[in-house]
């Protein structure tokens, strides 16, 4: 009964901060967007739980010049995997 | 509703988190889940962030010719929403004491919120 | 897998629209069911048929457009959304007494019963704002 939480908007907004006081262990991260900076910020990540999966989509991370700024603990995916997670996910909860 | 001849019920899980009146995003999450109790749905409705400050009491949308967010609000139990949580470290963080808010409110913790998501079949979180 | 789309950002105001359309494309890519893509509040812009844009730039109306006719998805634009954004098919323009349909016909213009009918109906509701 896992979730995917899908964050899209700039670190400023503390959208994964909020997102951190109602997830579950086990929960998976997907960095999309202006969400992606967040990937680049080893610190920020480390309040994530470390039995929740991180994502960054490489497309949007790609456009913004940080591809190859992710850190470690982001596994980067494409649009098509995307989808795949939403299969692997009960449901999906969208930060915006 | 046209493709079901037998009525589904399905739990819907809705997290309100933006502040009224600057933009809509409350207003559209309201309107999301009194459709939803309209059509007999298990509705669960959370203020959640700054969405806390939608639930103040004595708000007056008339001195900004907009409709009052908090009376819309109070729609939601006669729409059959019973379930309506405010998540209680959103509202200290606001300096927001109980006595302010809109009667209705169960006030939880964070936990609590976390597990009606994961019993929830689908979540809305705007 | 049964999926339904809903999407709030209007195109060229933020990125939202765009990854959701191209999402939409690698749900269908995969082999899934669209079940239904819902536009609501400012989402509705982006089945707006009279937007005119530069010759480089993606015309992201036209795209949906050319995905939900190519596919046969059932789209919803949310009808209270659109109404008074101005996106209005030829029903509602001749109903109001406006002359011109802005809608592209691609997508119905319904209620809100149409998104809890795909919240239901669906495996996955993704949001994208």
């Amino acid at each position: 009964m896992s979730c995917l939480h899908t964050i899209s908007k700039s670190p400023g907004t503390q959208l994964l901060e909020s997102c951190l006081k109602i997830i579950a262990s086990g929960d998976a991260i997907l960095f999309i967007e202006d969400g992606t900076y967040y990937a680049n910020s080893a610190r920020k990540l480390e309040a994530i739980d470390k039995a929740c999966k991180i994502y960054g989509l490489r497309e949007d991370m790609l456009a913004r010049a940080i591809l190859t700024k992710a850190a470690d603990s982001v596994e980067l995916i494409d649009t098509a995997r995307f989808v795949k997670l939403c299969c692997e996910h009960d449901k999906i909860v969208s930060w915006f | 509703m046209t493709e079901n001849s037998k009525p589904q019920k399905s739990r819907i899980t809705f997290i309100s988190r933006a502040a009224p009146y600057g933009q809509n995003k409350a207003n559209l999450c309201l309107d999301m889940a009194l459709a939803s109790a309209v059509f007999e749905q298990d509705v669960n409705y959370i203020f959640f962030g700054d969405g806390v400050y939608q639930i103040l009491k004595g708000q007056d949308g008339s001195a900004i010719e907009s409709k009052t967010l908090g009376n819309a609000l109070e729609t939601l139990e006669l729409y059959g929403i019973e379930k309506i949580y405010a998540d209680r470290q959103s509202l200290e963080e606001r300096d927001i004491s109980e006595s302010e808010l809109l009667s209705g409110m169960q006030i939880v913790d964070s936990d609590s919120i976390t597990k009606i998501i994961e019993s929830s079949d689908t979540v809305f979180n705007l | 897998m049964k999926f339904s789309i809903v999407i709030y950002a209007a195109p060229y105001s933020s990125e939202a629209a765009h990854s959701a359309l191209r999402f939409a494309r690698s749900v269908i890519d995969q082999g899934h069911e669209l079940y239904r893509l819902f536009f609501f509040g400012d989402g509705v812009h982006n089945a707006s048929q009279l937007a005119v844009v530069a010759q480089d730039e993606n015309n992201l109306q036209q795209q949906w457009n050319d995905l939900i006719e190519k596919h046969g998805i059932d789209s919803v634009i949310c009808v209270s959304s659109a109404l008074r954004r101005g996106v209005l098919n030829q029903t509602e323009a001749n109903r109001h007494d406006l002359g011109t349909a802005s809608a592209y016909t691609s997508s119905e213009v319904a209620g809100l019963g149409q998104l809890v009918d795909a919240a239901i109906h669906s495996d996955r509701l993704v949001n994208f704002g």
